[in-house]
């Protein structure tokens, strides 16, 4: 005899599945025949045989899944057939009885559901005790799988026979009690078989059994949809009746894999009215799961679906019944659930937590207090475990952090978290990294909203929250931190700054102190981002009591005050070895203070430019950064128009002094060209706020330069000075200085007419060529409109 | 071609970003080249116009980080050689007779300056002079009346068509000048 070849387990499957189909057509096609001829008997034998295939022990559920398809679908044929004999009053008596005694108990039971939904279609007041006795006979069949189709096949063949009456005229046709008992009858007994799988075999075969039970878990759940379908359930049967059967079951099973689909399985079909209801019921009974069941998931699975319920609804009838408190009840239900559950990870416990929030914030969004009461619970847990602080990297870091950022991105009010009483001993429970992290986000958060921080006290409260940015902490990892990382986060702190204000002046200042103390302990690497902007706008603040002046009599003070703060706060700049910007904000200050007029401002003003003085004297040592120092001192004294005589004087030969002194000739000349404006635009109160337009001290200015021009070695570097003063000689001479004359004009440009063939060809040269030629053209164009009063170029020679 | 002016921010310092109006126009693909008078701060604006527009010509202002950008810059746009320079070198500031010098210098057809943070657009013996004012209305003690501000100039051949953008209130305003080279 030939050997067959060993097939594979997939190939012996399509081959066995194929041996039972050939069976099933075949048998089928000759109950149909028989029934054709109307030999009842006969065709009856057929389908019991072709329900014989349903006894195997071989296939696996999804090809038992098949056989079973194909085989109820030609048991169609044969209730169709009797249907039509019963409606045309050829009854066929004890039919019932008769089929019971037919050969094995699968093909048995299969014939008399098939034939008892029959009876129950032509006689309703059979209904109740057939559906009780189907459903007790279904007993007869253990075996999980074959168990589980059969009960399944009870349930889709009695999907629209159940009575669905609350009372019915009729006990015997039964109401929609029957009905339940019926469904939740089956659905516990298909549960049974269900969970029995889990023992059956092996137990290196495990894996493989739950698969298979996953494949099958629709069958189980199809009893609750059922039980949803029966339209007459109402809450009250919910709650006294269905609810209690289900969840019995579902606890006392003890078995996991059921438990968590089954507790799903009742979220999901049942309506969200029942569930808000039923609450404390369906959560008691999630505290005594099974160990294995992940009662997180179930928890957060209900409490979202309640929170979309709440949300979708509109109108006044649907949302939370002001009756359930929601809240409460999840909040201390799911306290008792992780006091049950000790064996709960960390991180498990901080997720349920996670979804308490959730479930406030969207439920109740304006009660923040429920916000505050999850928090401090959460803090309690890690008291109670005596908690230190949460490694960045740990997944209770993780969901700590997603409940932290929950309320900021909710409200999107960073004034709104500060009512949080338990957020920031909350916050204290994560390691500098998460500390640090989560203040970025605050601070980022109230950036995004510009959110201003409106009183002195709740700045306070802030800049504590945030301190892992503001200054150095016990905590702090030693390693350096990337340069470019820190400017950034410094960077956003100091934007925050500006959102840290009141409208109120003498509240405005209490904020600007407050942050100076805090920001002031930053350290020197901190306080060059976070200094400036207070300084910025401790001056803005000293303009706004200068314009409320008539209101408030204090308002001298309060501006001395103010600039005192500024001298105090830029001084520590200056003790962080830095030059250049505190330079720069006292030549502001300088401004400022010049516009202001209370009681010896111009000494302040004074004060804040000998400061500046100072700092250019003795920190500013790079000749290029000397150039552009200088030059902005003597730009921004040329605006001020505070100073008497006795003040303006040392100022203006200090400039004109520092300009002659630096270092290098071309520098020498330009800086000395521009001292020039402080003797003809500049200001003072000798001058009565008018320009001084000291015509002669320009001149001296300007010829100075000439004379340090002809010095320089350079030819091309001179004939440039030479232009560029040229330009200068003409700005004053259209000014209005009538020390400068049309000869001297005429002389530069000769000057220049001679130079300039002797430079070499170059770029350079092209620029000063282009440079001279505009100038010309200029002068030219002056020359030929006679527009011009008392500006008259006549006998200049270009 | 369309090229955006805009400085001033002083972004830490006095301002914590660009009016929430202004950053919903500045669209990035649209824009050909930035020219920024400076003063921006900081890294982060810079990188912010970079996102705008591949070309970004920043000068150096008195309070920037980077002491690498140059004071001056002249940039060729169609048939404009446009000039750049923040200003506060300038004596006195916003003096049009002292920007003339600096034109001259230049040789440019548009010079471009800020500092004063208050918008100007005009025309000086056939010369064309814009300060974009401050992006931001940042502080300035000269004045107390700060309007944000920032221009876009749309260069086809010799004709240059600025719109200023200006936020007054709560609202946006734009005006449109024309200047043609001769």
């Amino acid at each position: 005899m030939p050997m067959t070849p060993q097939l594979s387990p997939v190939e012996e499957q399509e081959k066995l599945l194929d041996e039972a189909l050939n069976i099933v057509k075949s048998q089928a096609f000759q109950m149909k025949r028989c029934l054709d001829k109307a030999k009842l008997m006969d065709g009856l034998k057929h389908a019991s045989t072709m329900l014989g295939e349903l006894r195997t022990s071989m296939l696996s559920p999804k090809s038992y899944y098949e056989l079973y398809m194909a085989i109820t679908d030609e048991l169609r044929h044969l209730e169709l057939y009797l249907l039509d004999e019963f409606q045309k009053g050829r009854k066929v008596t004890d039919l019932y009885e008769l089929v019971q005694y037919a050969g094995n108990i699968v093909p048995r039971l299969y014939l008399l559901i098939t034939v008892g939904l029959v009876y129950i279609k032509t006689n309703p007041c059979l209904k109740r005790d057939l559906l009780k006795d189907l459903v007790e006979m279904c007993r007869g069949v253990q075996h999980p799988l074959r168990g589980l189709f059969l009960r399944n096949y009870l349930l889709q063949c009695t999907r629209n026979v159940l009575p669905d009456v609350a009372e019915a005229e009729n006990e015997s046709e039964g109401t929609v009690r029957d009905s339940i008992d019926f469904v939740l009858m089956n659905f516990a007994e298909m549960n049974k078989l269900w969970v029995r799988m889990q023992h059956q075999g092996h137990s290196r075969e495990r894996e493989r059994r739950e698969r298979e039970r996953e494949e099958l878990r629709i069958l189980v759940g199809t009893n609750l949809v059922r039980l949803s379908q029966l339209e007459t359930v109402n809450l009250d049967k919910y709650r006294k009746i269905v609810l209690p059967g289900i969840l019995e079951q579902v606890v006392s099973c003890r078995d996991a894999i059921a438990q968590e689909y089954l507790m799903e399985c009742i979220i999901q079909v049942f309506p969200d009215e029942f569930h808000l209801q039923t609450l404390n019921t369906f959560l008691k009974s999630c505290a005594e799961l099974n160990v294995g069941v992940n009662v997180k998931n179930i928890i957060i699975s209900l409490i979202d679906r309640l929170a979309t319920y709440s949300q979708r609804a509109d109108d006044t009838s649907s949302g939370i019944p002001s009756d359930v408190k929601l809240f409460d009840v999840f909040s201390d239900q799911v306290a008792a659930i992780i006091q049950c559950r000790q064996e709960m990870p960390l991180e498990d416990v901080v997720s349920l937590q996670v979804s308490l929030v959730n479930l406030a914030q969207k439920c109740y969004p304006m009660r923040v207090d429920y916000v505050d009461k999850v928090l401090l619970t959460t803090v309690h847990i890690f008291q109670k475990l005596n908690l230190d602080r949460v490694d960045y990297t740990s997944p209770v870091s993780r969901e700590l952090m997603r409940l932290m950022k929950i309320p900021v991105d909710n409200y999107n009010n960073l004034l709104t978290v500060l009512q949080l009483q338990q957020y920031a001993p909350l916050m204290e429970y994560f390691d500098y990294h998460g500390r640090k992290s989560l203040a970025a986000y605050l601070v980022a958060n109230a950036l995004d909203n510009e959110t201003l921080i409106p009183t002195q006290e709740q700045v306070d409260t802030v800049l504590t929250m945030i301190s892992p940015l503001v200054q150095d902490q016990s905590d702090q990892p030693t390693a350096e931190e990337d340069p470019e990382d820190f400017a950034e986060e410094q960077g956003l702190l100091g934007r925050f700054i500006h959102l840290l204000r009141s409208d109120i002046p003498d509240q405005q200042y209490l904020i600007l102190s407050t942050a100076r103390k805090h920001f002031g302990a930053g350290g020197n690497k901190r306080i060059k981002y976070t200094l400036p902007p207070i300084v910025f706008q401790a001056y803005q603040l000293a303009f706004k009591y200068k314009a409320l002046k008539d209101e408030d009599e204090m308002w001298e003070k309060k501006c001395q005050k103010i600039f005192q703060f500024c001298h105090q706060t830029i001084t520590a700049l200056i003790k962080a070895e830095l030059a250049e910007l505190p330079l720069r904000l006292f030549l502001q200050g300088a401004v400022a203070v010049g516009l202001m007029d209370f009681e010896n401002h111009e000494t302040v003003a004074y004060e804040f430019m000998s400061q500046a003085f100072s700092l250019y004297e003795d920190e500013i040592s790079d000749s290029k950064a000397q150039l552009a120092a200088i030059t902005l001192i003597v730009a921004t004294f040329e605006q001020m128009a505070c100073f008497g005589e006795e003040n303006h004087e040392p100022l203006r030969t200090q400039c004109a002094l520092a300009a002659s002194k630096l270092l290098k000739k071309p520098d020498q000349c330009r800086g000395v060209a521009t001292c020039a404006h402080l003797f003809w635009s500049g200001k003072s109160l000798a001058s009565r706020g008018e320009e001084i337009h000291d015509g002669k001290r320009v001149l001296e200015c300007l010829k100075k330069g000439v004379r340090i021009s002809s010095q320089c070695m350079d030819p091309s570097v001179q004939v440039q000075l030479f232009v560029e003063l040229l330009n200068h000689y003409i700005y004053f001479y259209e000014k209005g200085n009538d020390q400068v004359t049309v000869v001297m004009l005429s002389q530069l440009i000769g000057r220049i007419r001679e130079e300039l063939p002797n430079l070499e060809a170059n770029e350079e040269t092209e620029q000063i060529n282009k440079h001279f030629s505009n100038t010309l053209e200029h002068l030219r164009s002056r020359l030929e409109s006679p527009e011009s009063e008392g500006l008259s170029y006549e006998g200049l020679v270009l | 071609m369309l090229v955006l002016v805009l400085g001033d921010l002083h972004i830490p310092h006095r301002c914590s970003s660009l009016p929430t109006k202004f950053k919903k126009l500045l669209v990035p693909g649209r824009i050909q080249h930035i020219l920024c008078t400076g003063n921006l701060c900081t890294k982060e604006s810079y990188d912010y116009l970079k996102t705008l527009a591949s070309d970004v010509h920043v000068v150096r202002g008195d309070f920037d980080e980077n002491l690498n950008y140059p004071e001056q810059k002249v940039v060729t746009v169609g048939q404009f050689r446009i000039g750049l320079s923040h200003g506060h070198q300038v004596v006195p500031w916003g003096d049009p007779e002292s920007l003339a010098l600096i034109q001259r210098q230049l040789d440019v057809d548009i010079l471009i300056s800020g500092h004063t943070h208050k918008f100007e657009a005009y025309e000086h013996e056939n010369k064309f002079y814009i300060n974009p004012g401050s992006a931001t209305g940042a502080f300035n003690p000269l004045d107390t009346n700060i309007i944000p501000s920032f221009v876009l100039m749309d260069i086809q051949s010799s004709t240059v068509v600025t719109y200023v953008y200006q936020l007054v209130g709560d609202e946006v305003k734009v005006e449109r000048i024309e200047f043609k080279k001769n």
